[in-house]
């Protein structure tokens, strides 16, 4: 069997933003990772034929989706011919339908349609629920329901955008691991959008970081990780907040990491003692302290002496490098008041904390 | 006699309804999900019977059913004074009704649900057959029970243009007109109780339809 293709080269302006990307796709999940509003999802809907690019080309497998540009007869083949599956960020199931009648929506006409759609839905788990609606669904329910949706007319591609967005980290595992199942048994060419980085690392074969419209790269997911072709991949990926530490014990309740000479406490997660480790540490989980007010909780494990780099203020948002004992150097991110009465400059010293439960170790999947 | 106005009155608004329904529900759908220039001044068209006099509507009817009018132009027939001018009248100033509330419940749809169906195999029709308008159906169906609430109280542009004549184009607001001027107050008292009542109930199962009711 010839694997499969899929070939996207697409154009688009809009007033204030344009999106320019060419993507090469074949049986594997490829991440498409970038912050909100770098063209991620307007390049799913328009693989899916639910958006019109200004000129470029589609092309699965030989089959032309979509063709403009100067000198071709122009090809626009409708959203529902594409053979191209779609799970939404919000899942979209049909409110008015049951487990059953969302999954045999597509199936209409097929003599085989109830038969087929409980066989989805029992390959999902989901057999209990058939006579559910949606709103008697919790999240993860309900992103299997459109899942087994999506894959009724056996597409070749599935597109998923910010699947796991809405899920709590246990189920976002179990999640991850059972689409890659899928993938693999169906042959599945993949394009799964999402801006966390924990997805990115555990579900990509490859990465494709996209900012403002524009591919900054694309590579197997560790070497984009560990090798950002750019400063601004970098940035895309935060990827100043990953680092390679090692684990020097790891118990039931909390594991110990040692970061060249830092001492870091993260919460309980499968490694084991002496391993190096890569671990990241979301901007966001990186909080300066106060030195004159008490710190609770969960802020109280890693405190860290550090030096502030440089202080970037975007929107509401303010972006502080800071620079760690060990020489290494951090990236944290807060809402522009938080930290309004610290005087914060370049060269002054602070002190840090990283949230324990933000300290998360990356895992490749393995693919084989 | 009030018999037949009250036969003649169901059949109009009946007729009445099922059209503005039909044609309120496709400018609904073009109000709130298509973008072109002009969609503002094609919405206050569609809304203009609300604010303007009956013998204005009567009017404008007569221009178009009637001697040298476009319909007279294009079928060779002169509706005025016919049943079908009475049909027309309703159907007219209940229209602007069906199409706000289409309008409103086209827009509750959430458009990536539709989108959802493209990608799931549904041409256009398919989609609106199957999701838009089982979504959309408790509204459409409150707007057009105020719809035929409102055809069935026409009044002014169906005199103008329908006349009033007992049998063909009396119905019951026109009857109750002939009636006080009779002195004929207890056949009065019966038509007017009823006509409330029926106001009454419409609302009544339009409250019924709002799902914060449920």
């Amino acid at each position: 069997m010839t694997e499969r293709r899929l070939l996207v080269d697409i154009h688009r302006r809009l007033p204030s933003f344009t999106l320019d990307l060419q993507l090469e796709v074949g049986e594997e999940v490829l991440v498409l990772f970038g912050p909100s509003g770098s063209g991620k999802s307007m390049t799913l809907e328009s693989i899916a034929g639910l958006v019109t690019p200004d000129r470029g080309e589609i092309v699965l497998d030989g089959r032309v989706l979509f063709r403009r540009g100067p000198g071709n007869a122009q090809i626009d083949m409708p959203a529902r011919r594409r053979g191209v599956g779609y799970v939404f960020q919000s899942y979209a199931l049909f409110p008015h339908l049951t487990v059953l009648g969302n999954v045999r929506y597509p199936l209409r006409g097929d003599p085989r349609a109830r038969e087929r759609a409980l066989t989805l839905i029992d390959q999902m788990g989901m057999t209990q629920l058939v006579d559910r609606l949606p709103h008697q669904l919790s999240g993860g329910q309900q992103q299997r329901v459109a899942i087994a949706r999506a894959l009724a007319r056996d597409p070749e591609v599935l597109l998923l955008d910010e699947p796991f967005s809405a899920l709590d980290p246990g189920l976002r595992e179990r999640l991850r691991t059972d689409l890659r199942a899928l993938q693999l048994e169906r042959r599945l060419i993949v394009i799964c959008v999402t801006h966390n980085v924990e997805d990115a690392f555990a579900l990509g074969d490859r990465l494709a970081v996209l900012r403002d419209g524009e591919l900054e790269q694309v590579g197997t997911v560790g070497e984009v990780f560990h090798r950002p072709s750019s400063m601004s991949a970098a940035e895309v990926l935060g990827i100043r907040n990953i680092f390679h530490a090692r684990v020097s014990s790891a118990t039931a309740d909390c594991v110990v990491l040692d970061w060249e000479g830092l001492r870091l406490h993260a919460p309980a997660q499968s490694c084991s003692p002496g391993e190096p480790v890569p671990v990241y540490v979301a901007p966001e989980d990186v909080k300066l302290l106060y030195p004159d007010r008490p710190v609770l909780g969960s802020l109280a494990a890693n405190q860290l002496s550090a030096r502030v780099m440089s202080i970037q203020n975007r929107h509401d948002i303010q972006i502080i490098r800071l620079l760690l004992d060990n020489g290494r150097e951090l990236e944290a991110r807060g809402a522009s008041y938080f930290y309004r009465e610290l005087d914060l400059h370049p060269g002054a010293p602070v002190l840090i904390t990283l949230r324990q439960e933000g300290l998360r170790i990356l895992r490749e999947e393995d693919s084989g | 006699m009030g018999w037949q106005a009250f036969r003649i009155s169901m059949e109009v608004t009946a007729v009445a309804t099922v059209l503005v329904v039909i044609v309120g529900t496709a400018a609904g759908l073009l109000l709130a999900r298509v973008r072109f220039p002009g969609i503002q001044l094609v919405e206050a068209l569609f809304m203009l019977p609300l604010v303007l006099p009956p013998s204005v509507v009567g009017y404008y009817l007569l221009r178009f059913l009637g001697t040298g009018g476009p319909v007279e132009g294009l079928f060779g027939v002169n509706l005025v004074l016919t049943w079908g001018a009475a049909v027309l009248a309703s159907a007219v100033v209940a229209l602007p009704l069906m199409v706000q509330a289409a309008r409103t419940a086209i827009r509750g749809v959430d458009p990536v649900l539709e989108n959802a169906a493209r990608t799931l195999g549904s041409s256009e029709a398919a989609v609106f057959f199957r999701v838009t308008l089982p979504l959309a159906r408790r509204m459409l169906i409150a707007g057009a029970v105020l719809s035929a609430a409102r055809a069935l109280g026409e009044f002014g542009a169906t005199l103008m243009v329908a006349g009033n004549i007992p049998g063909r184009t009396q119905t019951l607001p026109l009857f109750v007109y002939d009636a006080v001027y009779n002195h004929q107050y207890g056949t009065v008292n019966l038509v007017v109780g009823l006509l409330t009542g029926l106001g009454l109930v419409s609302f009544i199962v339009i409250g019924r339809l709002d799902p914060a009711h449920r």
